[in-house]
């Protein structure tokens, strides 16, 4: 009987199936012949030459000699090699020459894509008008995708990731459009707001002098910057010893786009006659002086990356105490420098710090065989662990708000001591102003984690005072609800702690367990 | 739960044209179809059919002298829309099909074209448009409709070595400009497949029974499943990710069905694991690919070897009475076919629920 059932019931579900697919049979008929009719014979494409006549080409592409190997010992080539345009030759090569058959249409092609682009941008601009970011983001993206250079998608690109708070993303692409247009105000003023956001008043400033530069009358700008430089005021201690590098790496771009045939990439001695005056920091970074090669960070917006996929170096490590191997390696030193901190907020200034970790990388015959030194005392691995110690002793600055305290706190991530030091220069009473509303519970039970492991150094400003700052910032309530058993029991001895030798009052503790819902 | 998903396969529009039917092929972006074949008189015709509210309405005939055997529209953009066919004396003819002309006509095979295929012509960044013929002559020629007379590239046997008939001939691996591959069946179970970019024989092998029909699943993709059919009733799946340099490809053969010949193999444009197999009694079945859990295996030499996977049939159905000896999916609208059969009848055949596979 059930069974019979189940049949009626599927041969009554394949007719329905059957007849809906005939509707949209029907549908898509009449959406077909209207398509076809509006189908014209307008259609070029830009098709690879006739096979038969490819061999015939070949011999007219110049056939680079293999340019001579530089041999491993000869210290002299490699340091004159240039490492910018070997890179640059290569991407060059993955494009390639364009197909000879297409010159005519390219002009046509240009058009299309900007006819496209202009669309994207269009309705991109709608979506703004709605305040639908992440919709305008997409169509920014495609008009990026279809045409490059236009300094208009950058910027309202910029605005949008502005609205969105994901201020890096902010700046790059104001700084992308800046690159292609110096001149172009709204990027500018969005970059300085980005700047600002992110904390660095002193970049953001700059912005905002070159806005008024441009056009002595905008009010927006003058506000802004004023504003700009009365918290710079109150925080004049912090923004001086806000990393030097700020300034030079934006004044790059700035460069680099004022004078248009010179490359982007640009070696180091192109450098040098810009930017006079170069703290020692940047001397450092340039390499003055000093006999090495420097390679710097470059940097290409993703989509003018190279698709090609990282080479992977195998790297070796030889033994610690291990004399260094018998044949007299080629050095090559590595600078790293670390451009994500170096354009960070005014907080990171100890970040020059990790970006004097030096490599000291050998190549060894071959040249594809990487060979980490760590009898050398900068190898990577202790340099981290040196740093972290260093940076806990000194050049910590108490955060000002949740962004910094974050970054910092994810940079000292495995290191109980150095937190605990950070959580030590921050004054108790402030961490409700720090904090406001961003305190989340994974943070607040780390912090609890490392008050109860460094316990003996909260002496001076006392455990009681730290839970009692937590426990002010804005939502509170909320938070205490997602401590686990285990943050608890940690609390619990942390309370313990407090009654007997932060002598704190009856009184204090009962206010904390039940702030801490114990 | 899985008798609900099965897909059915239904005869939408059957209708008779009283004369043989050898090819049928939708035309891009459109609901129609042509329609190649002969008269009984022996001259060939391409009629243009369109799908209308459950009807084929004929609304175009060409005829001419000799009789055509095989079409299609691979090599030509979805603008234009030009049908290359071939006939029985071996004339390769590109048309024009609104002015019901030739744009493009050749003569250098000696013998019927029995088989073609297209590419290139609305995909961007697959190479050159390309049209490969395969002939009674024992040759294979590859054709760029931009170059008159000649062909672009030309298999031969050796002199002195018999000439096979070539019966079935595809393109593949076609990811870029340069790569390119075809893949030709002949009728003593010979499968040879040419790699067009080093213009030499990549490898071959012999299934035993004359190779009817062969396709890639995606012709613009590296290469990665081939479906070869053959006489009685057996076709071959080979997973072409994976050469071995002894071994060649994983194969995988379907032999369980007593169905005769199969003719013609089409893999479903929209998902490349599902692919229709057309046999010499009239009956269709479905076959999904699946894929083993690992593809290919290391082997005691320490070259990579690659594992077949399994097949499945989803669903089968006799829908002629004759065998069906052309299908062609279309490009646009999931599940709708058009096939031709010796009973002289073209089908348009739906296939519900492909989308829940």
């Amino acid at each position: 009987m059930e069974k019979a059932f189940e049949i009626q019931k599927q041969i009554r579900d394949n007719a329905k199936t059957f007849q809906t697919y005939l509707t949209d049979l029907q549908n898509w008929e009449v959406e077909m012949k209207r398509k076809e009719a509006a189908l014209n014979g307008q259609f070029e494409q830009d098709l690879p030459p006739v096979r038969s006549k490819i061999k015939k080409e070949k011999p007219v592409q110049v056939v680079k000699k293999p340019e001579k190997r530089i041999a491993a010992s000869d210290y002299k080539a490699w340091e004159k090699f240039d490492v910018d345009k070997a890179c640059e030759d290569i991407d060059m090569e993955e494009v390639g020459p364009v197909s000879l058959d297409s010159k005519k249409s390219q002009q046509v092609k240009m058009e299309k894509l900007r006819e496209e682009a202009q669309y994207e941008k269009e309705r991109g601009n709608d979506f703004v008008k709605q305040e639908k970011w992440d919709e305008a983001i997409k169509c920014y993206n495609r008009a990026i995708e279809l045409v490059q250079d236009d300094p208009i998608y950058y910027a309202n690109r910029g605005l949008c990731y502005l609205k969105k708070e994901s201020l890096h993303q902010a700046e790059t692409d104001c700084t992308e459009a800046l690159r292609l247009d110096p001149t172009y105000v709204k990027a500018l003023q969005r970059r300085a707001t980005a700047r600002e956001k992110l904390g660095s008043l002193r970049s953001a400033s700059q912005d905002l002098n070159e806005v008024l530069k441009l056009e002595p009358h905008n009010n927006h700008a003058r506000r802004q910057l004023e504003t700009i430089r009365a918290r710079m005021g109150t925080k004049g201690a912090k923004s001086k010893s806000s990393p030097a590098t700020t300034p030079s790496v934006e004044s790059k771009p700035i460069a680099a786009s004022k004078v248009k045939s010179e490359p982007k990439i640009k070696g180091i001695e192109d450098q040098k006659p810009l930017i006079k005056e170069l703290s020692p920091d940047d001397k450092w970074r340039d390499g003055v002086g000093e006999d090495i090669t420097v390679i710097k960070t470059v940097k290409k917006p993703p989509h003018l990356r190279s698709k090609r996929p990282l080479k992977t170096i195998p790297i070796q490590e030889i033994q610690l105490g291990k004399t260094e191997p018998e044949k007299p390696p080629t050095r090559l030193k590595i600078v790293e420098i670390d451009s994500d901190l170096g354009q960070g907020d005014t907080n990171n200034n100890d970040s020059s710090k990790t970006e004097k970790m030096e490599e000291k990388v050998e190549l060894e015959g071959s040249g594809d065989k990487i060979v980490v030194n760590p009898t050398s005392p900068e190898s990577v691995k202790l340099v981290t662990d040196v740093l972290c110690t260093e940076k806990s002793v000194k050049n910590m600055l108490p955060p000002v708000n949740s962004v910094q305290f974050m970054s910092e706190w994810k940079n000292l991530k495995g290191h109980d001591v150095a937190r605990s030091d950070y959580l030590n220069i921050i004054e108790p009473s402030k961490i409700p102003t720090i904090f406001e509303n961003s305190l989340e519970s994974d943070i607040l039970s780390e912090v609890l984690v490392t008050l109860h492991n460094n316990i003996d150094k909260f002496k001076e400003k006392t455990i009681t005072a730290y839970l009692k700052g937590f426990s002010g910032v804005k939502r509170f309530s909320a938070l205490a609800m997602f401590l686990s058993s285990k943050d608890k029991e940690l609390l619990n001895r942390l309370l313990t702690h407090c009654k007997t030798i932060d002598n704190s009052t009856e009184d204090e503790i009962a206010d904390l367990k039940n702030k801490y819902e114990l | 739960m899985d008798d609900l998903d099965t897909p059915q396969i239904i005869t939408h529009i059957e209708s008779n044209l009283n004369h043989s039917l050898f090819d049928c092929k939708w035309i891009p972006c459109s609901a129609k179809f042509v329609v190649i074949g002969c008269l009984p008189k022996g001259s060939g015709t391409i009629e243009i059919f369109e799908i209308s509210s459950g009807e084929a309405r004929k609304i175009k005939d060409i005829q001419r002298a000799n009789s055509f055997k095989c079409g299609t529209f691979g090599a030509s953009s979805d603008v234009e829309r030009r049908l290359a066919t071939g006939d029985f004396k071996g004339t390769l003819e590109i048309w024009d099909l609104e002015k019901s002309c030739q744009v493009y006509i050749t003569k250098e095979h000696t013998d019927i074209i029995n088989s073609m295929d297209g590419i290139g012509g609305n995909t961007v960044n697959c190479g050159a448009p390309e049209i490969v013929t395969g002939s009674r002559d024992g040759t294979v020629k590859v054709w760029d409709p931009r170059q008159r007379g000649k062909p672009v590239a030309n298999m031969q046997p050796a002199q002195g070595e018999t000439k096979r008939d070539c019966w079935a001939v595809a393109f593949g691996n076609s990811f870029n400009d340069a790569e390119r591959i075809v893949v030709a069946g002949y009728d003593n179970g010979d499968m040879k497949m040419f790699d067009l970019r080093t213009m030499s024989l990549r490898w071959e092998c012999n299934l035993k029974n004359g190779v009817c029909s062969t396709e890639f699943d995606r012709k613009d993709i590296p290469m990665n499943k081939l479906v070869a059919t053959t006489l009685e009733g057996k076709f071959h799946v080979f997973d072409v990710r994976t050469q071995n340099p002894s071994k060649g490809f994983a194969q995988l053969l379907d032999n369980s069905t007593n169905s005769g010949t199969i003719w013609v193999a089409r893999h479903v444009p929209q998902n490349r694991d599902l692919f229709i197999t057309c046999a010499g009694n009239g009956q269709v079945s479905l076959w999904k690919y699946e894929y083993p859990e690992q593809r290919h295996r290391v082997d005691q030499q320490g070259v990579a070897v690659g594992v077949p996977g399994t097949l499945k049939r989803l669903q089968r159905m006799v829908i002629s009475s004759q065998p069906i000896n052309a299908l062609d999916w279309n490009r646009d609208h999931l599940g709708l076919a058009v096939a031709t059969a010796y009973d002289q009848c073209i089908r348009v055949i739906v296939t519900t629920k492909l989308n829940l596979q």
